[in-house]
């Protein structure tokens, strides 16, 4: 019950703050409160867990005759994501406070269902009830980046929703190719993980559920939704898609690819690091030529998330470590770097780095959190990027060293970006004239927390681990 | 005539009656008595098939079928028809009207029943003679094309359906469905025209032009009957004859597919331009009968449930966005929708989840029938098909994305009165039968599955 109130919990929350929205700061208030409850019953679930991989597992039929039920199951890596998504849904109020003033129910309701539909994401063991979570966080998400967003927010909102619809139907093929497949009908993972299915057909299946994820990873080719949307949405959007919905593509990749296909995935393997290498220096070098902040960091998305793949496709216990590690830290770095870009842009209208400079002066508190963020996007040690990012490459170290090498290589075209993110920001001339009020402490703090979990998984990584490391054992394909 | 037969028989005499006496008291009575009566009719109608729920088919001899999907179809008119009465008021309250939507009503149940050529050719002439009539009514330029062009292609589509009844009978020598059969020539001509006749009436591809002059002129009560009541009627009648006669086979399943395609590929397409909120509506029902026919054609098991259970969830989000269309005034633009939800948030809501419905994202009934369609097409391997499938889906995304996101930005200006409280009602059921059917469509599923049951 109590992960059903997981995902119910938001979705009712949202309404409310749909209907209580109007005079004062109500709708912020119900949405924070919603969040902070959810995460109060996260922590409640993972402490009264059972012993073992999971904390909870529920089943409740949905509709019996087609073999779909609520198959809901929570383990540290579901729980590590949830946290995630309740937390940015705070992060994403407190970004948003000054930002939205039109249509505020709408935007809180939008906030609370996306944030839902996610949870549910991370919750589902039944193929279509995924789909199903996977397809409705598109409408809220469409609805951020198309009411609240600037410059041409509808193309790029349509944009997110066809690339992603579309692909999602590769995962719905699939799921009932599956599905026809067993002895009798379910959708059930866990049921359908039992099946022995011959290598060309765990192919197949893999391709099409690859369609799904890839596309929300944004691995190039299937990246062309993706800087218009994270550079046009408002900033809650923005955090909201990089820090949470990227996620669910890694997360579905992570979890039923090895699960489902494993001999699928070891036959792929190959192909999808070199798909993983070669997005991490695309989006890496196109990160290098941009000008407009926001566009920037959107492509130092397409690299990490790339890196992601690297990982779970190498499939062995460092690789896949590291790509979870740096799923959470990419969360971290690039949702902080979204909203200190949003409070900027705020106060100077403008994104372009040409025209941007010297906050160490005029705004030290700025330019501190600047620091540290373009050091955990170039992974610098200590930050919970360098972890992420060291653990694939020594993982893939062991499948084939010329990746490795590839995947090095993007390092260095990170430590380019970063510091040209961090050159046209911080350093330099104080640009523009007169200079800009420093960050309040409503914006200030949510950089605070996600700085200090940087630095405590880049220091610590050990107590991240541990949470996902059951996780990582199941997901394993190579063992060599 | 035994009671059992009399029983199956009921709703269409109490509608019949019902239809008489709306127009009896055309002259007596305030528009409100008329409509009344009407109402009335179809509740009780509805209510007397409900009521036979459980209970054997009654042998009705060869012109009428007592059948589940019959019984489905007559509450399903019944209902449907009555929701289309409640915005039937705003625009234009003719009191002829009221008794013209029974008289449709009447043609879409016997049309569900119809387990006989000659009842089949009734029910449709029924149906079409009516809707001319209601498309006609406001007496514009545009309302009189509209009806012109129906009246014109439906007495084409319906010599069509005659000449191919004739063909397949001088052949088979049969006049029940189930005695249709055989290899030769003149009964494929025959059934590639009856095929025709059927597809005007479910606007497919290439018969569909009537349709979208008549969604943008006619009031949009008489779009729903239309696009809704009529279509699904036809959509029943089409199943009962995959279902029992044995008509020629590349002809039948391939011609009922190639047009199914082309309605989801054209219909979607000719959406995709359209700044106007009927016309889109109109071609999109194209697309959506397209899908239907799809179903149809894969002919696998469960292609009748999915069927009846495609016409529920569709039902609810097109007399939404229907109502909310007339609410509007004539045809609303997209410039005429912005800023909607600040001026009549409930109307706003209602299109927007209709439209999400009709796109078939999730959380809306629309996604479960979605399922529904991609299951019956992967269970009989016509990957061609779900290709269709999943193109006409993303051109529809383009298009109704459009339309659900223009309330919540802009302003515009709108002097149009608030909705009464009755058609405020109808979007609130709307609205909850849409969430309802999306989140737990449990219920329907089973309703339709004991439906189709033997």
């Amino acid at each position: 019950m109590a992960l059903i109130a997981l995902i119910l919990l938001p979705a009712i929350g949202g309404l409310v703050a749909f209907f209580v929205a109007g005079k004062g700061e109500r709708e912020r208030w119900v949405t924070i409160a919603t969040f902070a409850l959810m995460l109060v019953l996260l922590v409640g679930v993972v402490a009264t867990g059972a012993e073992g991989r999971w904390y909870d597992k529920v089943s409740y039929p949905w509709v019996p005759s087609f073999g779909i039920s609520l198959d809901f199951a929570i383990d540290g890596l579901s729980a590590t994501m949830i946290a995630l998504a309740a937390g940015l849904g705070i992060i994403s109020v407190m970004a948003s406070w000054s930002e939205i003033r039109t249509q505020s129910g709408l935007f809180h309701a939008s906030l609370c269902w996306t944030v839902a539909a996610t949870v549910g994401v991370f919750l589902s063991f039944d193929l279509l009830i995924f789909a199903f979570f996977w397809e409705a966080m598109l409408v809220p998400a469409f609805t951020l980046i198309a009411v609240w967003g600037h410059g041409d927010k509808e193309g790029a909102a349509l944009k997110f929703l066809i690339f992603n619809a579309v692909a999602g139907f590769g995962l719905l093929a699939a799921s009932f190719a599956l599905a026809a497949m067993a002895d009798h009908m379910t959708f059930s993972a866990f049921e359908l993980a039992e099946m022995k299915l011959s290598t060309p057909v765990q192919v197949w299946m893999l391709l099409g559920f690859s369609l799904a994820f890839m596309v929300k990873l944004s691995v190039p080719p299937f990246h062309a939704w993706l800087p218009e949307a994270h550079t046009l949405a408002p900033t809650a959007g923005s955090i909201l898609l990089a820090g949470l919905l990227l996620k669910t593509g890694a997360y579905g990749l992570f979890r039923f690819a090895p699960m489902l296909f494993p001999d699928g995935l070891a036959a792929v393997a190959p192909y999808g690091i070199a798909l993983g290498a070669a997005g991490a220096l695309y989006g890496g070098l196109v990160a290098c030529g941009q000008n407009d902040a926001k566009r920037l960091v959107a492509y130092t998305s397409i690299a990490h998330m790339s890196i992601v793949l690297m990982g779970i496709a190498a499939g062995v216990h460092y690789a896949l470590a590291g790509a979870a590690v740096e799923m959470i830290a990419h969360s971290f770095s690039a949702s902080a770097l979204f909203l200190l870009i949003g409070a900027l842009y705020e106060r100077t209208h403008t994104r372009d780095l040409r025209q941007l400079g010297g906050l160490q002066q005029t705004a030290p508190k700025f330019a501190a959190a600047f620091a540290l963020f373009c050091s955990a996007l170039l992974a610098l040690p200590g930050t919970a990027n360098f972890v992420g990012e060291a653990l694939v490459i020594v993982g893939i170290f062991q499948v084939n060293w010329v990746f490795a090498l590839l995947a090095l290589s993007t390092l260095i075209v990170s430590v380019i970006y970063a510091t040209r993110l961090l050159k046209g920001l911080v350093f330099g001339l104080p640009q523009p004239k007169p200079p800009l009020a420093d960050m309040t402490w409503r914006e200030y703090w949510p950089i605070l927390v996600m700085g200090i979990g940087t630095l405590i998984v880049g220091l610590y990584p050990q107590s991240l681990l541990a949470l996902l490391e059951p996780a990582i054992k199941a997901a394993l394909i190579h063992t060599p | 005539m035994t009671a059992a037969q009399f029983a199956a028989l009921s709703p269409l005499v109490v509608l019949a009656i019902a239809a008489v006496a709306a127009m009896m008291l055309v002259p007596l009575a305030r528009l409100q008595i008329v409509q009344a009566s009407a109402a009335a009719g179809l509740a009780v109608a509805a209510a007397l098939v409900l009521l036979r729920i459980g209970a054997p088919a009654a042998p009705m001899g060869a012109l009428f079928t007592d059948d589940g999907p019959a019984r489905f179809g007559i509450v399903f008119a019944c209902l449907v028809s009555l929701g289309a009465l409640v915005f039937l008021r705003t625009g234009h309250p003719a009191k002829e009207a009221p008794s013209l939507l029974v008289l449709v009503a009447i043609g879409a149940a016997t049309l569900a029943g119809a387990g006989h050529p000659a009842t089949l050719f009734l029910g449709i002439e029924i149906l079409s003679l009516s809707l001319i009539a209601l498309f006609a009514f406001r007496l514009t330029r545009q309302g009189l094309e509209a009806a012109y062009k129906f009246l014109v292609m439906s007495g084409l589509a319906s010599s069509a359906l005659l000449l191919g009844i004739a063909l397949i009978f001088a052949e088979t020598g049969a006049l029940d469905f189930a005695g249709w059969g055989g290899r030769g020539a003149l009964t494929a001509f025959g059934t590639a025209l009856l095929l025709a006749g059927l597809a005007f009436k479910f606007s497919l591809v290439p018969f569909h032009m009537w349709t979208p002059d008549a969604f943008e002129a006619a009031p949009a009560s008489a779009a729903t009957l239309a696009g809704v009541v009529s279509k699904s009627a036809v959509a029943i009648v089409i199943l009962r004859l995959a279902l029992t006669a044995h008509l020629p086979e590349p002809v039948w399943s391939q011609g009922l597919a190639a047009l199914g395609g082309a309605s989801v590929l054209i219909g979607n397409l000719l959406a995709l331009r359209q700044p106007q909120l009927p016309r889109m509506l109109g071609y999109s029902t194209i697309a959506h009968s397209g899908y239907i026919a799809l179903i149809i054609a894969s002919g696998t098991p469960h292609a009748g449930e999915a069927v009846l259970f495609y016409l529920a969830i569709y039902a609810p989000a097109m007399l939404g966005a229907l109502c909310v269309s007339a609410a509007l005034g004539r045809a609303p633009t997209l410039p005429d929708l912005h800023g909607l939800m600040k001026r009549r948030p409930l109307e706003a809501v209602a299109l927007s989840l209709s439209l999400l419905s009709l796109a078939g994202l999730p959380a809306a009934g629309g996604f479960i029938a979605k399922l529904f369609l991609l299951r019956v097409l992967i269970d009989g391997s016509l990957w061609v098909l779900v290709g269709i499938v999943v193109a006409g889906s993303s051109l529809g995304f383009f298009y109704y994305a459009k339309f659900f996101t223009a309330p919540f930005v802009g302003h515009t200006h709108d002097e149009s009165e608030p909705l009464p409280q009755l058609d405020r009602g109808l979007l609130i059921v709307c609205i909850a039968l849409i969430i309802i059917f999306g989140v737990a469509p449990a219920g329907l599923m089973n309703v339709v599955a004991a439906t189709m049951a033997p």
